[in-house]
C-alpha cells in the first residue's frame, strides 16, 4: 500500500507528539513533518509536498484557515483536514472556502481522524459525525422554524447524484467520467444546482450537503 | 450665610418702599394743610377787609346823615336822619365786635384807638340829638367843620391803617405758607435723594449677589458636567476593560485549557492503542470521556464569555451564531439581516454584538416573543441597528431594567443614540445609531487576525 504522507500543524507540542504517535502506529501513514505556526506550515508543505495536512485553526503567525488557503492555492493536490475545537458553521464554511476538504473536532476519536485522513488523501470530503449532526440539526430546525419549502425537493435525481459527487470532493472531470457524461453537462448541472439551492460556491454546496446529511 | 442675602434684600426693599410710602403720605398731608391754610388766610383777609370797609362806610354815612339832619330845615326830617344814624351805629358796633374777635397783636393798638374814636364820635353825635332848633342853628356849622369832619377824617385814617395792617397780616401769612412750602420742597428733595441712593445701593447689592449666585451656579454646573464626563469616561474604560478581559479569558480557555484537554484525549487514545490490561481500559475510557466533556464545557464557556467568531470573522458571523444559539435554546425564530460592508472598528463591533445579545435575552426571558428580527446596516458615516420582536412589550415609563441601561451606556460611549419603542402588547422595537467617522482608525488595534482553534 502506498504511504499517506502527513504534515501536522499545531502550536501545541504535546498535541502534535500525541498525534504523531497515534498516526505512525497506523500502517500506511507517515508523518513527514510538524509545524508550530501558519508560516512554517506553508514552508513545510512546499518542502515535503505531503498528501494531507492536519491543521489547527488557532496558530500564531497566520492562522490555519489562511494557511490552508495559501497551500491549496499553490498545491491543489494537497488535502487539508482542519482539526479544531469550533463546531460553529462559520468556521466550517470558512475552512471549506479556504480549500479544506475535511473538518474534524478535536474531541474526535482515533477512528475518525484516520478515516478523515484516508478520505482526504483519496480526494474525498470528510466531516466529524458530530459536526454533521450539529449542522444537520441546525438546518432541520431552521427549516422547521421558517416553515419554507425544502429547496432539495426542487432538484432532479440526476442533479442530486451530481450534488453528492461534488460534495464528496470529486472534480467536474471525475464526476463526468463516473456518470459517463460530458464535462459540459456536469458544468450545466452544477450551475442549475447552485441556482435552485440559492448557493454561490462549491464550499457552500458541501456545507449544504453536510447539513442535509447527503455526505458526512 | 445662605439666608442672609435674601433677608437683606427683603429688609432693604421693604424699608425703601416703606420710606417712599411714608414720605409721599406726609407730603400729601402737608400739601393739603397748606392749601387749607392758604384758603383760610385769604378768607380771613377778605372778611376783615369787608368788615373794615363796612365800618368806614358806616362812619362816612353817619357823618353825612348827621350833616343832613343838622342842615335839615324841618325837625321831622332831622328825626328821620337821626334814626338812620342810630341804625348805622348798631351796625358799626356789631362790625367792630366781629373784627375784634380776629384781631392781630399789631392791630391791637390802632384798633383800640379806632374804638375809642368811634365811641367818642357817637358820644359827640349824641350831643347833637339833644339840641334844640336854636342850638342847632347856632352851632351846626361850627360842629360840622370843627368837630364832625376832623373826627371822621381821623377815624377813616385809623381804619386805613388797620386795613394796611390787615394786608400786612395777609402778606405775613403768605410768607409763612411760602416758608412751609419751601420746607416741604426741601423735604421732598431729600426724600427723593435718599430713595434714589437707597435704591441704587440696593440694586448694586442685588446685582452683586445675583452675579455671585450665578457664578456659583455656573461653577457647580461645570463641576457636575466634568464629574459626569469623568464618570462616563470611567465607565467606558470599565466596559472596555471588561470586554478585553473577557476576550483574553475566552481565548485562554479555548486555546490553552481546551488544547490541554485535547492532548489528554489524544494521549488516552494512544494508551488505548497499546492494548492495555483489561482492568486499565475502563479507566482510560473514563479519562477520555472526562477530557471530552471538559473540552465541551470549556468551549461553551469561552463562547459565552465572548464568541471567537467576533474576533476571528467579524460582527455578522457572530450575530448569526448568536441568533442560532438563541433559537436553539429558546425556540424563538431569530432572523439576522446585515448590510455591513467593511469590517467595523473593534468597539462598534463589540457594542452592537452586546446590544443584540442583551436584546435577544430580553426577548426570550421577558417578552415571550416568537419572532425577532435583527437588522444591521452601515450607512454613510454611521451604523444602524434595529431589533424588532413580536413579544408582549412593556411600559417604558415603569420599566427601566432589562439591561437597557447597560446597552444605552455602551451606545452612548460611542456617541450613538439608543431608542426603545415599546408598549404593552405591541412588541418592542430597539433602534441604535452609531456614528462611525470619529472612531474610524484609532481604535481598531484591539483585534488580531488570529482565529481561535
Amino acid at each position: 500500500m502506498e504511504q499517506v504522507r502527513i504534515l501536522l500543524a499545531d502550536d501545541h507540542n504535546i498535541l502534535r507528539d500525541g498525534m504523531r504517535l497515534l498516526l505512525e502506529r497506523q500502517p500506511g501513514f507517515t508523518v513527514v513533518g510538524e509545524a508550530a505556526d501558519g508560516r512554517e506550515t506553508i514552508e513545510l508543505a512546499a518542502e515535503h509536498a505531503p498528501d494531507v495536512v492536519v491543521m489547527d485553526i488557532a496558530m500564531p503567525n497566520l492562522n490555519g484557515i489562511e494557511a490552508t488557503r495559501r497551500i491549496v492555492d499553490k498545491h491543489p493536490g494537497i488535502g487539508v483536514v482542519i482539526l479544531s475545537m469550533h463546531y460553529d458553521e462559520s468556521y466550517v464554511l470558512r475552512s471549506l472556502k479556504a480549500g479544506a476538504r475535511g473538518y474534524l473536532l478535536k474531541d474526535a476519536l482515533k477512528a475518525e481522524l484516520i478515516a478523515a485522513i484516508r478520505a482526504v488523501a483519496e480526494g474525498r470530503s470528510f466531516f466529524s459525525p458530530k459536526i454533521s449532526r450539529v449542522l444537520q440539526e441546525d438546518y432541520v430546525e431552521a427549516l422547521g422554524r421558517k416553515g419554507g419549502d425544502d429547496t432539495y425537493e426542487l432538484l432532479t435525481d440526476r442533479e442530486r447524484e451530481i450534488l453528492q459527487l461534488i460534495a464528496e470532493g470529486k472534480t467536474n472531470k471525475e464526476v463526468a467520467s463516473a456518470l459517463n457524461v460530458s464535462l459540459y453537462t456536469v458544468d450545466t448541472h452544477r450551475t442549475h444546482i447552485l441556482q435552485k439551492l440559492n448557493l454561490h460556491s462549491v464550499p457552500e454546496l458541501i456545507l449544504y450537503a453536510v447539513r442535509k446529511g447527503i455526505i458526512s | 450665610m445662605r439666608q442672609r442675602p435674601g433677608l437683606i434684600l427683603v429688609l432693604g426693599f421693604g424699608g425703601l418702599l416703606l420710606l417712599m410710602a411714608v414720605a409721599e403720605i406726609a407730603s400729601l398731608l402737608l400739601l393739603n394743610t397748606l392749601r387749607q391754610s392758604d384758603a383760610q388766610l385769604q378768607a380771613r383777609f377778605l372778611v376783615r377787609n369787608r368788615t373794615l370797609e363796612q365800618i368806614r362806610s358806616n362812619i362816612y354815612l353817619s357823618g353825612t346823615y348827621v350833616r343832613d339832619s343838622l342842615l335839615a330845615p324841618e325837625p321831622s326830617g332831622a328825626k328821620a336822619q337821626l334814626a338812620s344814624v342810630e341804625g348805622l351805629r348798631r351796625d358799626t358796633e356789631a362790625a367792630i365786635d366781629s373784627y375784634a374777635r380776629s384781631i392781630d397783636s399789631q392791630e391791637a393798638a390802632p384798633f383800640r384807638a379806632l374804638r375809642a374814636e368811634i365811641d367818642a364820635y357817637w358820644k359827640v353825635l349824641d350831643r347833637t340829638f339833644a339840641w334844640s332848633a336854636e342850638e342847632r342853628n347856632k352851632y351846626r356849622y361850627a360842629f360840622l367843620y370843627q368837630e364832625l369832619m376832623p373826627r371822621r377824617t381821623t377815624m377813616l385814617q385809623i381804619a386805613d391803617r388797620i386795613e394796611a395792617l390787615n394786608e400786612e397780616s395777609l402778606k405775613r401769612g403768605d410768607e409763612r405758607l411760602g416758608a412751609v412750602f419751601e420746607r416741604l420742597q426741601l423735604g421732598l428733595v431729600a426724600m427723593i435723594t435718599i430713595t434714589l441712593l437707597g435704591g441704587a445701593a440696593l440694586a448694586g447689592l442685588t446685582i452683586f449677589h445675583i452675579l455671585r449666585l450665578e457664578g456659583e451656579a455656573r461653577r457647580r454646573l461645570e463641576e457636575s458636567v466634568q464629574a459626569q464626563a469623568s464618570l462616563q469616561e470611567l465607565s467606558a474604560k470599565l466596559v472596555r476593560a471588561q470586554e478585553e478581559e473577557r476576550r483574553r479569558v475566552s481565548r485562554e480557555l479555548h486555546d490553552e485549557v481546551g488544547q490541554a484537554f485535547s492532548a489528554v484525549l489524544m494521549e488516552s487514545e494512544n494508551l488505548l492503542d497499546l492494548e492495555p490490561a483489561r482492568e486499565v481500559r475502563p479507566h482510560l475510557e473514563a479519562i477520555r470521556g472526562l477530557a471530552e466533556k471538559g473540552m465541551n464545557e470549556i468551549r461553551n464557556m469561552a463562547l459565552l464569555l465572548r464568541p471567537s467568531m467576533l474576533d476571528d470573522f467579524g460582527l455578522v458571523p457572530a450575530l448569526d451564531w448568536q441568533a442560532r444559539e438563541t433559537a436553539k435554546r429558546t425556540g424563538m425564530r431569530v432572523e439576522v439581516s446585515s448590510e455591513v460592508a467593511d469590517e467595523l472598528p473593534e468597539e462598534h463591533k463589540t457594542c452592537i454584538y452586546r446590544v443584540v445579545q442583551e436584546a435577544l435575552n430580553n426577548c426570550a426571558r421577558h417578552a415571550q416573543a416568537t419572532t425577532v428580527q435583527v437588522a444591521v446596516q452601515s450607512q454613510t458615516g454611521q451604523i444602524l441597528l434595529s431589533v424588532q420582536d413580536d413579544g408582549s412589550g412593556f411600559d417604558q415609563a415603569r420599566i427601566r431594567g432589562l439591561g437597557l441601561l447597560g446597552m444605552e451606556e455602551r451606545v452612548r460611549h460611542l456617541g450613538g443614540t439608543f431608542e426603545i419603542d415599546s408598549r404593552p402588547g405591541r412588541g418592542t422595537l430597539l433602534q441604535v445609531k452609531l456614528p462611525l467617522a470619529a472612531w474610524n482608525g484609532d481604535r481598531r488595534n484591539g483585534t488580531s487576525p488570529h482565529p481561535a482553534g
